[in-house]
């Protein structure tokens, strides 16, 4: 796991912006080849959108070739209404730039058949070739999408019932009112994130502090599903200052310093020349191509050593 | 200068099959009382205003013409629910081969979309009763066939008299002048039976005096047909405008001209504007106003927003010369207009006005710098105000989906006095471009 720390919530948010933006660029996604992206709604993303669009209406990125899969939805609000997930990302990102809407997938809280719904889901993601990087944020629980405390680290997409502390934080968008507040969700699992080729979660506030420390310094639990990002080949959580109040000193600062250390040897900006290992047009590959692998990455494996993500990932047969 | 309207992208003929969507973006839509930075989507197809999201999630659709407005407001279409003529035109004089009428109505209604309004009551004086015959099935509401090639549309006739006061006839010839001694009846035998069936009537107002020998069963009997009232050329105290609006009156024709005055004693017509809600079941009525600067002192104006500004509907009451250089033109029943300047008058009287040729956006400008009042809420008072009283709110005067994609793109300047002026850049009917004055201005003509 990397953990990038920044000052403010707005460096945070850039950071991540831009990393997103050039993976996309580096991945080159055709009609052919897509990239694949899973996105969540709330607060924290917010002004990584804002940069998204910013760029976007500058011409430095398109999104033509991006399909995107959303975390989450509730069950049961209606699609206009201005608290889904779908008018979310319509008013904040899918309005703005260029994504075709085929290309869109948000789970459908209002489908007859609500399984059925997730089943496809899971189907889709597949077909397309799995996700290729999942953003995220995280709840002051420790949830990931809507797997909130003690949902299964093997969970897939699926119907949930949401926790009372989520609930609440969520009736100040629905007038206060926790009667209007839906109670259920659907969502993608820690399973279907834990199987994207790249995860990326954005904490800031103190709110979060918590949250974060127990799912970096403590041990893999499900009663806090970011926590399973320990187990991911290729995680990252991009932090600001304040939310990183509740971690011990020693972790922020060997944080900190392997980021230097990495940036001193050039290897901040590297990025991978294909994250994804196969596409829809190719097969996917076989585990020996990681044969070549850059030398000089061969041993750092372990986690919690300078590197840099680029060096781990298997590069395509040429 | 604000930046160029840009076109971002249309999509090549090789991708999916056209939309007809155009979305505006970077613009400042008038919704409610607010201008909101908010994009816009219209259909070309229907002609109408689009929910954005549901047509990209629902029918995975997005717009094929992305215009970029560099900031501009972007508001409906303006109404004028009083218009005598305009452009040499005038809806109340016959002529001879009747085939010249819907030729000249023909040419208003284009020259009129080009100052913005997309829809209005093609207005008529006093007549005899033979010229509404005549002329009224022209002026139905005109959009049947959705043709945004046509122009301005017709919301249907407005009937400003001959049921009005002989002594508050203004300019309204008064020979013509009627009253409706036996109701409804009366009304028929002027405009003609045909004329006032409430399936097919091409009259959508009716100007009268309430104070008249049968008006108030003429007003109840309009309204029972689904006709709007409003009351105007009129001498009525306050309590006969009350009982007026009481029977179903919903307007007051160009409040102030051609009616007694507001007197601490007896308020008049004007004083239902302080109805107070709380104490009356009475409620307060639109109200026309002529913002031209030539029929009322701007702190009139003022006034009457202030009492009651959800009513305020700012209208021309512009006449055939409006639009032409200076001179003396023919008018109705034999009489003649001069034009000096913006100044109409009637030739041989001490100067009476005979209405105006101002447009509605230069109403709109006066108004915004007489009363200091918002942008949106000026532009309020000639689109969801307007819509509201003929009862048009889902179709005209504001943009939400399913209304009409009437709208007007207009450029705010303010001078170093802080004197703010709107300028119309772009008209769309129906979803169509109709008016570019980038491109019909000649700037690209070069």
């Amino acid at each position: 796991m990397r953990l990038i720390i920044r000052a403010k919530p707005d460096s945070t948010s850039a950071y991540v912006a831009h990393y997103i933006i050039d993976r996309i660029r580096n991945f080159q996604p055709t009609l052919e080849n897509p990239f694949v992206l899973g996105l969540p709604t709330g607060s924290s993303p917010l002004e990584i959108y804002r940069i998204l669009v910013a760029e976007h209406k500058a011409g430095r990125i398109s999104f033509k070739n991006v399909i995107t899969f959303n975390m989450d939805e509730y069950v049961g609000l209606p699609q206009e209404h201005p608290e889904s997930y779908h008018s979310f990302m319509f008013r904040n990102f899918f309005s703005q730039v260029d994504i075709n809407p085929d290309n869109v997938n948000i789970l459908n809280g209002n489908a007859l058949d609500l399984e059925e719904e997730c089943a496809m889901y899971e189907a889709k993601i597949k077909s397309v070739g799995g996700i290729d990087l999942f953003l995220g944020g995280v709840g002051t629980d420790g949830h990931i999408a809507f797997n909130e405390p003690g949902s299964s680290l093997a969970s897939r997409t699926r119907v949930k019932t949401l926790a009372m502390d989520t609930v609440r934080a969520n009736a100040r968008f629905f007038d206060g009112d926790m009667l209007q507040v839906p109670q259920m969700a659907l969502t993608v699992g820690v399973q279907t994130i834990m199987e994207a080729k790249e995860v990326v979660i954005i904490v800031t506030g103190t709110a979060k502090a918590l949250a974060l420390q127990r799912a970096v310094e403590g041990g893999v639990s499900h009663m806090c599903t970011l926590s399973c990002l320990q187990l991911h080949s290729y995680s990252m959580i991009v932090v600001d200052e304040d939310a990183t109040l509740e971690m011990q000193v020693k972790t922020v600062k060997y944080f900190k310093s392997i980021e230097e250390v990495a940036m001193g040897r050039g290897f901040e900006q590297k990025l991978p020349l294909r994250l994804r290992t196969w596409s829809l047009a190719t097969p996917p590959q076989t585990p020996d191509s990681k044969a070549k692998r850059v030398s000089r990455d061969e041993e750092c494996c372990a986690d919690l050593t300078p590197d840099s993500m680029s060096s781990r990932l298997a590069l395509p047969e040429q | 200068m604000p930046s160029a309207i840009r076109d971002l992208y249309s999509t090549p003929n090789h991708s999916p099959p056209r939309s007809g969507i155009t979305k505006f973006t970077n613009c400042r839509v008038l919704r409610g009382n607010e201008l909101v930075q908010d994009d816009l989507w219209i259909s070309s197809r229907t002609g109408k205003v689009l929910d954005g999201q549901k047509i990209f999630f629902e029918y995975g659709t997005s717009a094929d013409r992305v215009i970029d407005l560099g900031g501009r407001i972007i508001s409906p279409g303006l109404i004028d629910v009083q218009l005598n003529g305009g452009f040499g035109f005038d809806f109340s004089v016959v002529p001879d081969d009747i085939s010249a009428y819907a030729k000249g109505l023909q040419r208003l209604n284009k020259s009129l979309i080009e100052t913005g309004v997309t829809s209005y009551l093609p207005t008529l004086t006093s007549q005899r009763s033979e010229v509404y015959h005549k002329v009224l099935p022209f002026l139905r509401p005109s959009s049947h066939d959705r043709d945004a090639l046509s122009g301005a549309e017709s919301l249907g006739a407005h009937c400003e008299g001959p049921f009005l006061s002989p002594t508050k006839n203004g300019i309204h010839k008064e020979s013509v002048l009627r009253v409706p001694s036996n109701g409804f009846l009366d009304l028929e035998d002027c405009y003609g039976a045909d004329n006032l069936k409430s399936s097919s009537t091409p009259i959508k107002l009716v100007t009268l005096a309430p104070e008249q020998a049968g008006a108030l069963d003429a007003i109840k009997e309009l309204r029972r047909r689904g006709i709007i009232v409003s009351i105007g050329h009129s001498e009525a105290t306050f309590e006969e405008a009350t009982k007026a609006i009481d029977a179903g009156a919903d307007m007051i024709t160009h409040l102030f001209n051609a009616m007694r005055p507001l007197h601490h004693r007896n308020p008049g017509i004007f004083g239902v504007l302080g109805t107070n809600s709380a104490r009356s079941r009475s409620k307060k009525p639109f109200f026309g106003i002529i913002a031209d600067g030539i029929h009322l002192h701007t702190t009139a104006v003022t006034i009457a927003w202030a009492a009651h500004p959800s009513g305020c509907i700012l209208v021309t009451d512009a006449t055939s010369p409006a639009g032409l250089p200076d001179g003396v033109y023919d008018w109705t029943n034999g009489e003649r207009i001069r034009k000096t300047g913006p100044l109409l008058t009637l030739e041989g009287t001490d100067g009476k006005i005979a209405g105006s040729s101002i447009t509605l956006i230069g109403c709109v400008n006066n108004f915004l710098n007489w009363t200091g009042t918002s942008v949106p809420h000026a532009l309020g008072t000639v689109t969801s105000t307007p819509a509201k009283m003929l009862g048009l709110e889902q179709a005209k005067g504001n943009l939400i989906p399913g209304a009409d994609a009437d709208l007007v793109v207009l450029d705010e300047v303010v001078d170093e006095e802080g004197k703010k002026t709107l300028k119309v850049e772009q008209v769309w009917k129906f979803g169509m471009l109709v008016h570019d004055t980038n491109v019909d201005g000649g700037a690209e003509e070069e």
